[in-house]
């Protein structure tokens, strides 16, 4: 693993302008702009609230449901657009992988690097929100860096795996609309797992994004802290999925151009 | 210095790749890798075997599908060989089908960045380089609008000037002359001769002759994935007097 500074450093240019370049095309003659990072987990939030306490009011938990439902879709939404940006990435630049050397992965990295620049925008409604509804802060809402930190290396792997995937089969493309639907309803976006037993806890946790969005919501809104122990279990499943994801995204990449 | 030992590229027929991955993954543990040929799959190089000296220009020739684009991709670093091996002492920049990068919404000045970076310079030495670019392709009035909005003529023009301002070491050159009026042939020939008085290593591929003519030292025939032939200019044309 030490090897990818080193191999991707030559090339941190070329990476930056990638990120700039999918940046500025996504907005050019766009009216609105950058606020289309804002309106999607703003306008999922209002459909949720709205949703929750009129068509079928139920109670989900104590705190104000904007900010619950905004807490878990602030997250979500970098982790679903990542993939969006991610997978067809690489087979949408398939005149330059056929033709000139890079390494690839700039490709897949610099969407999840797009989605992450929408997060920070999105991320300055969830302040003024906190702000909003006066949310009682304490100092554990400094869990939510290494948690994000979490989230970024956990995206970035499914992101390296799925788009290489789909240099070899489209399927991957066809497949991920469908795929990040049920993600969608397999993580506490709009629900929390604190109220279920251990053994469906158990269960849910298997996806490494209900661990990192239910504490990620917990240390904000709630100002409780990480179990200290399931972090360290987290980090350590993490680091080892992103080594592998990296290895297989090395050995296909080999063969991009002859296949894409 | 490039150097290519007895080198085979292997290619598929299909469109789908099943057998493809799975061997990827097993050849993680597996050593020894498969030689032969299966079903719906053919040699597009058969021990094709060269080298290029530092500072030579060499030009590829031969019918279309012998080889000579395999060749530049293998040198590229974009594809690797079945078998054998290839040594690359140098940055490449490829010119292949130029303005590959190119976006169609950004403007040209923007697609220089892109590009520049693509073709591996710096951003400081693309905004240093901006000027020259922009001289050279003689498109001072529209570097601000889209590419999209440009003439064939403009893009090639565009993309040439980008790539041949690069600082790379190797230059690979794949009938790149076949758009642009003759003003601009003239010019793009100019600073090719240029680049090779700078010591610059070439590989081109052409059917121009004229091209050929002007800037290769040497000539290595390829046909059907091997080398038929290495030789200078002379010997190549009094061959095809003879031939003919």
């Amino acid at each position: 693993m030490t090897g990818i500074p080193l191999r991707l450093n030559p090339y941190r240019d070329l990476f930056l302008i990638f990120i700039w370049r999918e940046f500025s095309i996504r907005y050019r003659q766009s009216i609105i702009g950058v606020l289309w990072a804002i309106l999607q987990p703003l306008s999922m939030m209002l459909l949720f609230t709205f949703i929750f306490t009129y068509i079928m009011p139920m109670h989900i938990t104590d705190y104000p449901y904007v900010l619950f439902f905004y807490a878990g879709l602030l997250p979500w939404s970098f982790f679903s657009s990542s993939l969006n940006y991610a997978i067809p990435s690489l087979t949408n630049h398939y005149n330059l992988i056929t033709k000139i050397y890079f390494p690839r992965e700039i490709l897949p990295l610099s969407g999840v690097a797009v989605a992450f620049i929408d997060f920070g925008f999105a991320s300055i409604v969830y302040v003024l929100l906190l702000i909003l509804f006066k949310a009682k802060i304490s100092w554990n809402i400094f869990w939510f860096v290494p948690l994000f930190i979490l989230l970024l290396v956990f995206t970035a792997s499914v992101a390296l795996v799925l788009s290489a995937l789909n240099v070899y089969y489209r399927d991957v493309k066809l497949a991920s609309g469908f795929l990040i639907q049920l993600w969608f309803f397999a993580s506490p976006v709009f629900y929390s797992i604190d109220r279920l037993s251990l053994k469906l806890k158990l269960i849910l946790f298997l996806n490494p994004l209900t661990f990192i969005i239910e504490n990620m919501r917990r240390c904000v809104i709630e100002g409780r802290g990480v179990v200290w122990w399931q972090f360290l279990f987290m980090t350590v499943f993490v680091s080892l999925l992103f080594s592998l994801s990296y290895k297989f995204f090395m050995v296909t990449e080999r063969k991009f151009a002859d296949v894409i | 210095m490039i150097v290519l030992k007895d080198v085979w590229k292997r290619y598929y027929r299909h469109h789908i790749f099943h057998r493809s991955l799975r061997e990827d993954i097993i050849s993680l543990f597996k050593r020894k890798q498969r030689q032969g040929l299966e079903k719906n799959e053919f040699w597009a190089l058969k021990g094709v075997s060269f080298e290029v000296k530092k500072g030579e220009c060499v030009g590829l020739y031969g019918p279309n599908g012998a080889g000579k684009s395999t060749i530049l991709k293998l040198i590229a670093k974009v594809t690797y060989p079945t078998r054998g091996t290839i040594s690359v002492d140098g940055r490449v920049a490829p010119l292949i089908e130029i303005g590959a990068g190119f976006h169609l919404d950004l403007t040209g000045r923007e697609n220089i960045h892109i590009n520049g970076a693509i073709l591996g310079m710096r951003i400081n030495e693309i905004k240093r380089k901006i000027p020259a670019i922009v001289d050279f392709s003689e498109l001072n009035e529209f570097i601000d609008m889209p590419v999209k909005k440009y003439s064939s003529g403009m893009y090639l023009r565009l993309a040439f000037s980008i790539a041949i301002h690069s600082d790379a070491d190797i230059f690979l050159i794949d009938e790149i002359l076949a758009v642009g009026d003759e003003a601009f042939q003239e010019k793009c020939l100019d600073k090719i001769q240029n680049l090779k008085k700078q010591g610059k290593t070439m590989i081109v591929v052409t059917h121009n002759r004229k091209l050929m003519e002007e800037v290769a030292d040497e000539i290595i025939f390829i046909e059907k994935g091997e080398v038929i032939d290495t030789s200078s200019l002379a010997t190549l044309y009094s061959k095809l007097k003879h031939t003919k």
